[in-house]
């Protein structure tokens, strides 16, 4: 760090240093608990699903004690420019991230509902592979955050389609299934929402990588987010 | 009651100048102390010069009424316009210039007269008042605009400089703002008031650009990004950054504003 990275007030450092420290163990806890709830799901490992559930008040906790420090810290030392831009950015962050643990905590406590279901084929792996999609995602966006590269959080808010795409492929085969069969439904009504966790929690990454872009620039990206998930919009019902 | 979801005005509303500085440079015998600024003031606007000690926005400031004359080993070079008019040409008094050009200082400077003559003066010695009552009205509205009325109201014939420290300051802001001045130069107005007289200043502030220019040296930062809608940094004499007071604070274009504003360079 050159001198002029540092504050005059060091503390003034070590609380912005502190409340970004926080936003990455909470991040590394979200990480975890996506990773964990599509393990779960896959594996009908009922255990591994209780854990997610019991871990999202870690993550909550952490939610809030950044939101009491981010108050301390704009109370306190009013802080401009970057450092207003950080403190801001990390109250939004930390927002984000409890909702993607929020999401993988509902993940979980589906995977108990279907604990006895039987499987429809193909479309665990493939959550799997969207929330895998989620989780680089969000390193990725975590990685950008923590290194101010904006081009980086530009990448990560790109690929947020394929996993829109993703979804959209889902969406059309839970249909499918259960027009095949009605005793599909149920199952496959508790996969759609697992589905659509998924794709909402790759819109708070994306809104993640948005708050990088503004953290290092100063500005909001203006250009139109690519969006695919076209099934609010597109007529599917017949 | 809840339907009005606008902000606080803090975008400038008018694009009129007021004072337009150009190249101006400010010597102190051989050492440089402003070096070639150019600045646009607007009207009806505040507009805050911030920057580390020795930065030269108060040296700068002072050019504004020619206040730089008094100093002998100050030489002014540049040119400084007031509505379009030189303020350096020889037709120009100052005394003139400075009744247009009002000035609050860092210290409080009462004279040692009563808290009305304090007042009183400037208006009198520029034949403001036609009669004793319109002098009297002149007096009671100054102080009040220097939030200051209720506590000499009874004692308007005791000395000025009876009065505390920050009493004292906002009689000043009531004697520089009794001349209706286009342009108010303030310098460090709060350094010496508390946190309630603090407030009724930067309120007087807010208003006196309803109708005036206001330029203001602070070393709060929280003050300028307060009370003024353009902030200008200098920094070793140069002016570093102009822009919306908000832009400033928000999202410096200048490296070394970023460092400034958040507390890495003294």
């Amino acid at each position: 760090m050159d001198k002029q990275d540092q504050h005059i007030a060091s503390v003034y450092d070590r609380d912005l240093e502190g409340i970004q420290a926080a936003i990455m163990k909470m991040g590394g806890k979200v990480e975890q608990a996506i990773h964990d709830a599509a393990r779960a799901l896959v594996k009908r490992d009922l255990e591994l699903a209780e854990t997610v559930r019991l871990r999202d008040k870690d993550i909550d906790q952490l939610d809030s004690e950044i939101n009491e420090d981010v108050v301390r810290v704009i109370a306190l030392r009013a802080p401009m420019g970057s450092d207003l831009r950080t403190v801001i950015s990390v109250m939004k962050v930390s927002a984000n991230l409890e909702r993607v643990g929020d999401y993988a905590k509902n993940m979980a406590k589906r995977t108990m509902i279907l604990a006895d279901a039987s499987p429809v084929e193909g479309t665990e792996l493939a959550l799997q592979r969207m929330t895998k999609e989620v989780e680089n995602m969000l390193q990725q966006a975590l990685d950008a955050y923590i290194r101010r590269d904006a081009d980086l959080a530009q990448t990560v808010r790109e690929m947020d389609e394929e996993v829109d795409q993703m979804y959209n492929a889902l969406f059309r085969e839970f249909l499918t299934h259960m027009m095949e069969d009605p005793r599909n439904i149920s199952v496959c009504m508790h996969m759609h929402f697992m589905a659509k966790n998924i794709e909402r929690m790759g819109d708070h990454v994306t809104s993640i990588a948005e708050q990088v872009i503004f953290l290092t620039t100063g500005e909001m990206p203006e250009d139109e987010r690519p969006k695919a998930d076209n099934t609010s919009t597109e007529g599917t019902l017949s | 009651m809840l339907d009005d979801t606008n902000l606080a005005e803090t975008t400038v509303a008018n694009d009129d100048i007021k004072i337009a500085a150009r190249d101006v440079s400010v010597y102190y015998g051989d050492n440089q102390a402003i070096k070639g600024v150019d600045v646009d003031i607007a009207d009806r606007t505040v507009t805050a010069f911030i920057g580390p000690s020795g930065c030269g926005k108060s040296t700068f400031l002072r050019c504004f009424n020619r206040m730089n004359d008094t100093i002998d080993i100050c030489r002014v070079t540049g040119d400084i316009r007031l509505d379009g008019e030189d303020i350096n040409a020889k037709s120009v008094d100052p005394v003139q210039l400075r009744a247009k050009v009002g000035m609050v200082f860092q210290k409080p400077n009462p004279f040692p007269k009563s808290i009305y003559d304090n007042v009183a003066y400037g208006p009198r010695i520029h034949g403001l008042a036609k009669s004793k009552a319109d002098l009297d009205d002149i007096v009671e509205k100054s102080l009040r605009r220097g939030a200051i009325w209720d506590e000499v109201k009874d004692r308007l014939h005791a000395p000025g400089t009876g009065l505390s420290g920050g009493q004292q300051q906002r009689l000043c802001i009531a004697r520089a703002v009794a001349t209706e001045p286009e342009v108010l130069l303030m310098d460090e107005p709060c350094s010496a008031l508390d946190p309630i007289a603090t407030a009724q200043v930067e309120e007087l502030i807010d208003e006196l650009r309803q109708t005036y220019s206001v330029v203001i040296v602070t070393h709060s930062m929280q003050q300028a990004a307060r009370v003024s809608q353009k902030t200008a940094f200098f920094h070793l004499g140069n002016l570093v950054e102009f822009g919306e007071t908000t832009q400033i604070f928000t999202n410096p274009k200048d490296k070394l504003t970023e460092s400034y504003i958040t507390g890495r360079i003294g």
